[in-house]
């Protein structure tokens, strides 16, 4: 537990991705769902930053006069990577999402099960 | 999915997580393993071998340039699944089926002056924002994403005021389709001046052709600005509905 | 007090996280949600990414959003 306590950092998005998680498993809207797993992807990227800086650690910009201890540079460019593929899957389910309630009438999940 | 089994599947979930974040090391320890091997050395050499003060975008458009090439070829194809699924059939679109189909073709509603006004007055403002980002990316924070998505939620602003729809989109659609692949036509080109120059697919030269390789990631900056911005504008013309 | 800084803002996260869950009006969720990626932005920032920081606001906080909420004004508005 004194680990946990030290690394309440990491312990905070874990807990933010199991909200995520019970809200894509519990909620029947189909918006509702992708909010949850934007939750989760935030959740992801927050730990993986966060395993990635330094004590007193400088943004990686080194220029002539800054000194000191940086940031890792390489986690960053891993998520800007995956915001952007974030964003490509919101927009391709908001898309399905339209399209199924143009056709079904209803986005709940529930409902759309006995649906051909 | 009744409660008993959500309850499992997050107990499940979290207490493994917990248990493996407990034995990390420390968020902000400067042994830790990740500061240890590769980023050391992007950290140490990364400016003078590839030419960016800002080493994010040095490890993004120099290191690890295929992943970034991958990932605009991510947001071109969700873009292409976006416009498959919510194209209509040529007969079905309201107005082209010639007087058969009777529903009025849908009109949004007028802007109101106020908006209208604070939007053609900031415009410019922040396109100069968006270039400055752009083009100081590999000095300053920013780089081609931040600005190209800063451009993009721009052009989304100027269709609210400008565009009316399919048929006077803010951007003509030939042009329109060509500036979305954009950003993979650029890599393809910068790849192919990456093999005249060292042999290697999007290698890029050494210090001693400086002006050259700064020029390249300027190229690739400016492409992957002007495609995520187009594809961006695209996304919230197929949202919009038209 | 930099360690009480992140303090509050993990807290705030968590809280606006929930406040999603919960809410049953879907354009209030998508505004929490603007809210929620705002704060991780800002966490970000105190954490020496500005890089990310920045594409997070714009694309989080902005195109996101704005996605989510023309998607809901072309289905329903509450959840049932």
């Amino acid at each position: 537990m004194v680990g946990l306590w030290l690394n309440i950092d990491y312990a905070a998005f874990v807990a933010l991705f199991c909200i995520g998680l019970y809200v894509v498993l519990a909620k029947q809207n189909l918006i509702k769902k992708l909010l949850g797993l934007n939750i989760m992807e935030t959740a992801v990227f927050a730990f993986i930053v966060t395993s990635g800086m330094v004590d007193f650690g400088a943004a990686p910009i080194i220029s002539d006069d800054t000194t000191g201890p940086f940031a890792s540079p390489l986690p960053h460019a891993l998520i800007l990577t995956g915001i952007v593929v974030a964003l490509s899957i919101t927009a391709l389910a908001l898309s399905l999402i339209v399209e199924i309630y143009r056709r079904c009438g209803t986005i709940e999940a529930d409902e759309l099960k006995g649906v051909e | 999915m009744n409660r008993g089994l959500i309850v499992f599947i997050l107990l499940a979930a979290a207490v493994p997580m917990l248990a493996g974040v407990a034995g990390l090391p420390r968020p902000g320890d400067p042994q830790a393993p990740v500061h240890a091997h590769v980023a050391a050395h992007y950290v140490k050499e990364g400016v003078r071998e590839s030419g960016a003060a800002n080493l994010v975008t040095g490890v993004l458009l120099n290191y690890r340039a295929f992943d970034t090439f991958g990932e605009v070829m991510v947001i071109f194809a969700a873009l292409a699944a976006v416009t498959g699924v919510s194209s209509v059939p040529p007969g079905q679109r309201p107005g082209e089926s010639g007087g058969r189909n009777d529903s009025p073709r849908p009109v949004s509603p007028p802007i109101s002056p106020v908006v209208a006004f604070i939007i053609r007055c900031t415009a410019p403002f922040i396109a100069l924002f968006a270039a400055f980002v752009i083009f100081k990316g590999h000095v300053h924070p920013g780089g081609g994403f931040q600005g190209g998505v800063i451009l993009g939620a721009l052009l989304m602003m100027l269709s609210v005021v400008f565009g009316r729809g399919t048929r006077d989109p803010l951007v003509p659609p030939p042009l329109a389709a060509w500036l979305q692949a954009a950003a993979p036509l650029t890599f393809a080109a910068v790849a192919v001046v990456g093999v005249l120059l060292t042999g290697y697919l999007l290698g890029f030269p050494g210090a001693a052709l400086g002006p050259v390789r700064t020029l390249m990631m300027i190229a690739l900056e400016l492409g992957i600005a002007v495609g995520s911005a187009v594809i961006i504008l695209g996304l919230f013309q197929h949202m919009r509905g038209d | 007090m930099s360690q009480g800084f992140d303090l509050v803002m993990l807290a705030l996260l968590i809280g606006m996280a929930v406040a999603v869950a919960r809410s049953k009006d879907l354009i209030a969720a998508a505004i929490i949600f603007s809210g929620y990626s705002l704060v991780m932005c800002l966490l970000w920032q105190h954490r020496g990414a500005p890089d990310v920081a920045m594409t997070e606001a714009a694309i989080g906080a902005g195109v996101t959003t704005i996605l989510v909420l023309l998607a809901i004004g072309r289905t329903r508005r509450r959840e049932k």
